[in-house]
């Protein structure tokens, strides 16, 4: 599980998160939603233990990761895999991108020795590059240059690529709000995909339908560091926060 | 015993030291020096001249002998006669070859310089366009004939640049009385060869070394308008060359032996043979001066020096 | 790749007044010389663009001046300071570079290491960020994410290694000063580039052979243009 405790941030004298707390089990589908600009990305950024609050513990699987040396930081983070709203990819294959968290992740020597076979050109492709990319509908573009997908497909393949080193929680920041909707439900599809093996799914979204297609539990940011958090079914129709029922059925809150 | 024979004495008997450990070393062929002998072979001789020498192709001629003879390479920088010098003075080399006596002898003067010997000696000339404006045409004075051209402000074409022709060039003006400036007289601060086509082209005078004259005769216009001593012109066209070790007492690292071996062999009958028949385009270019019967004292110490006086 | 004005001149090159194995020395010195020089200051310099892309020090806008100024720097006066540190009256005098390869390396490195580094700097920075979160947060370490920004931003690289072998093979001033133009008696080159070749040549007068190496010269940075480019091309026609 990797969790944070009463965690609470400013950026200046902008109040981002006050004492939120939230965590995200392997296995379930976690929705952080809200409007643009209400602190999304940094929730995500904390889960993905890039960026430490000002205020609170961030653990993974118990341990408190801020308290770590940076090595033993990376461990922790290699375990999880992030995918932002602009697809990023490599200017190289596809195949070379969805590889390359594999490849991080192999030992130097390891690492050379495949380099210098791909130069050669008698590499076969990882398994679990190719598994990573059935997923996402995308076997057939493994040699493709990246720059030359569409926006749809270049966002699928950034889905594989942090899916294809097996972490153990991925998240996604806004992964579909660019996508026409065929690829947004292939995108969707592949995240149950994913929950159903067992990796744990933070999604932020603007998209109070998405996350109510897709999400085990919600956590509705309302601006100000207040945040309501709970299954998704029970904010959906219950919500304990007024701000959150305007916001849920569609209103603008602020 | 008086400076002058203590010189000559150690002259040669450096010389033959060098060459007698040239003989005991392993001759004939590069191989590393095995220090017990006292052989030279394998190193490497520094020699900085001047640009005209260089490109006369001399010495690229007569150095394989040397070189295979003792088993060495020598490395003929071709720099210009100030900076020549100023190698020399750093260490950076250990013979120097200039044709330039007055600062040859401000060298040996301020202790840099050792050893020295005549070498050879070529002339220079004044050239100009066939039709000769000034009316120079064998003239029998190289003094008169700049003061004419002067007079004439006749277009001149002149080095600028402190070599050992400029040097010369200004030395004339100056025994000439007269002080050059003007429209007329061009400072290019180019080499030799170019200086001569600048000169082509605009149809000036120049004063040039015999030797590149030659060498670009085939390209340009101009003629040779006052002979130069070695065809009967005037004395003061003389061209002479000298030859210095740089002092191993200054300088530590100057190959010393190898210099001398070099100074040895160069003013050797077999080597001065060789200058002599050293040809361009089918004509002699330097005339050997340090092998004689009447060997001249004058060539190892400043010019001007007497053991009277109070120079050391 | 344009072989036809390259078989014209041939004639005049076969014809040229020179020993066998000349003009090849005088290449092969050129090349050694600058190819050492090119490749020691890009070691040198993507590491310091590195620095300056992507970390803030104190100090960072005089590194940043004196890379600009060094951009236009006077190769002559680069070769001065060069003679002055190897001469054996200077600091590195007792090494005993003056009049060798070695030195005129040193002297290239100095010259190149500016238009290198401000390109690279350039090419590197344009690397957009999410590209470096990206390998970031896959689980790069902090070399990965470098080595992951140099290949993004390799075609920048090598524009920059281009303007700094451009600049390298074409210079006179310096590697004349402390190389010395030597060539040993039997024609074969020890410090003598193409460069100073030309100028030997102009010097005497013979301006026809030193326009034939001056072409020479051209065709050389051309090929080794186009060669480069051709190596980029081939990453992408994959």
């Amino acid at each position: 599980m990797v969790r944070l405790s009463n965690v609470s941030h400013a950026f200046g004298d902008e109040t981002v998160v006050r004492n939120l707390s939230l965590s995200i089990d392997p296995g379930e589908v976690v929705a952080i939603i809200g409007p643009s600009g209400v602190g999304k990305t940094t929730v995500l950024r904390f889960l993905a233990l890039f960026l430490e609050p000002d205020e609170g513990t961030v653990t993974l699987d118990g341990q408190d990761v801020w308290s770590l040396s940076e090595d033993e930081r990376l461990k922790l983070r290699r375990r999880i895999g992030m995918v932002f709203q602009e697809a990023s990819l490599f200017d190289a294959t596809v195949e070379r991108n969805v590889e390359y968290g594999l490849r991080v992740r192999e030992s130097w020597s390891d690492r050379l020795r495949d380099e210098l076979w791909s130069v050669l050109g008698s590499n076969g492709t990882p398994e679990a590059v190719t598994e990573a990319l059935e997923l996402v509908g995308l076997s057939d573009k493994l040699g493709q240059e990246a720059r030359s997908l569409s926006g749809g497909e270049a966002q699928r393949v950034s889905f594989a690529r942090a899916l294809a080193y097996e972490p153990n929680y991925l998240l996604l920041d806004e992964p579909t709000s660019d996508l026409d909707p065929r690829n947004t439900a292939l995108i969707e599809e592949a995240i149950r995909e994913a929950r159903d093996r067992g990796i744990g799914i933070g999604i932020a979204t603007h998209d109070m339908h998405q996350a109510e297609r897709i999400a085990d539990r919600v956590a509705v940011l309302l601006g100000e560091g207040v945040a309501e958090v709970g299954p998704a079914e029970r904010v959906f129709e219950n919500p304990t926060d007024e701000r959150t029922a305007k916001f849920v059925s569609g209103e603008l809150v602020y | 015993m008086s400076i002058q024979r203590r010189q000559f004495i150690a002259a040669i008997g450096g010389g033959a030291l060098a060459g007698i450990a040239g003989c005991s070393g392993t001759g004939g062929q590069a191989q590393s020096d095995n220090g017990s002998s006292a052989g030279v072979a394998g190193e490497t001789l520094t020699l900085t001249t001047t640009t005209s020498t260089y490109d006369t192709g001399l010495l690229d001629a007569i150095h394989p002998d040397f070189e295979e003879m003792y088993g060495v390479t020598v490395d003929a920088v071709a720099q210009g006669t100030g900076a020549a010098l100023e190698s020399a003075r750093n260490g950076d080399s250990d013979v120097v070859m200039v044709h330039a006596r007055g600062l040859e002898d401000e060298f040996m003067r301020n202790g840099y310089g050792i050893n020295r010997r005549d070498l050879m000696f070529n002339d220079f000339v004044i050239v100009g366009p066939e039709s000769d404006p000034a009316g120079v045409q064998g003239m029998s004075s190289a003094t008169e004939a700049l003061t004419t051209i002067a007079e004439a402000e006749a277009t001149f074409v002149s080095r600028g640049d402190n070599s050992g022709t400029h040097t010369k060039e200004l030395n004339l003006w100056d025994a000439a009385g007269t002080d050059p400036g003007g429209d007329w007289y061009q400072e290019t601060g180019t080499g030799m060869g170019e200086a001569l086509n600048i000169a082509n082209q605009q149809g000036a005078y120049t004063l040039s070394d015999r030797g590149t004259y030659i060498s670009q005769r085939s390209e340009i216009d101009l003629v040779i308008l006052v002979q130069g001593p070695i065809e009967g012109g005037p004395e003061i066209l003389a061209n002479p060359y000298g030859i210095m070790a740089v002092n191993p007492g200054v300088h530590d690292n100057a190959n010393y032996d190898l210099a001398m071996a070099y100074i040895g062999w160069i003013t050797s009958p077999g080597a001065q043979d060789a200058i002599s028949n050293y040809q361009m385009n089918g004509e002699q270019l330097f005339f050997p001066e340090a092998v004689s019967e009447n060997p001249d004292f004058q060539q190892y110490v400043p010019e001007g020096w007497s053991s009277d006086s109070g120079d050391e | 790749m344009p072989l036809e004005p390259v078989a014209q001149l041939l004639p005049a090159v076969v014809d040229l007044p020179f020993r066998e194995g000349y003009v090849r020395s005088i290449i092969f010195v050129s090349l050694y010389v600058s190819v050492t020089a090119v490749t020691l200051s890009t070691l040198f310099s993507l590491p310091i663009a590195f620095v300056m892309g992507f970390t803030d020090f104190r100090g960072k806008q005089f590194v940043k001046s004196v890379i600009n100024t060094g951009m236009g720097f006077p190769s002559v006066v680069v070769g001065l300071v060069v003679l002055f540190a190897v001469s054996n009256q200077g600091p590195l005098g007792a090494l005993e570079l003056i009049f060798t390869t070695e030195a005129m390396i040193m002297s290239q490195f100095v010259l190149a290491t500016p238009p290198i580094t401000a390109v690279s700097l350039a090419a590197i920075t344009g690397v957009s960020d999410n590209v470096r979160d990206a390998a970031h947060v896959l689980g790069g370490t902090r070399l990965d994410v470098a080595l992951v920004v140099v290949k993004e931003a390799r075609y920048g690289i090598a524009t920059a290694v281009l303007a700094g072998f451009g600049r390298a093979i074409s210079e006179v001033g310096s590697v004349l000063i402390v190389g010395g133009n030597i060539v040993s008696s039997s024609g074969i080159s020890k410090t003598r580039t193409l460069t100073t070749a030309i100028q030997l040549e102009a010097r005497q007068g013979q301006y026809d052979t030193a326009m034939v190496l001056g072409a020479v010269l051209v065709a050389l940075v051309l090929t080794v243009n186009a060669i480069v480019v051709r190596l980029g091309d081939e990453g992408v026609m994959q």
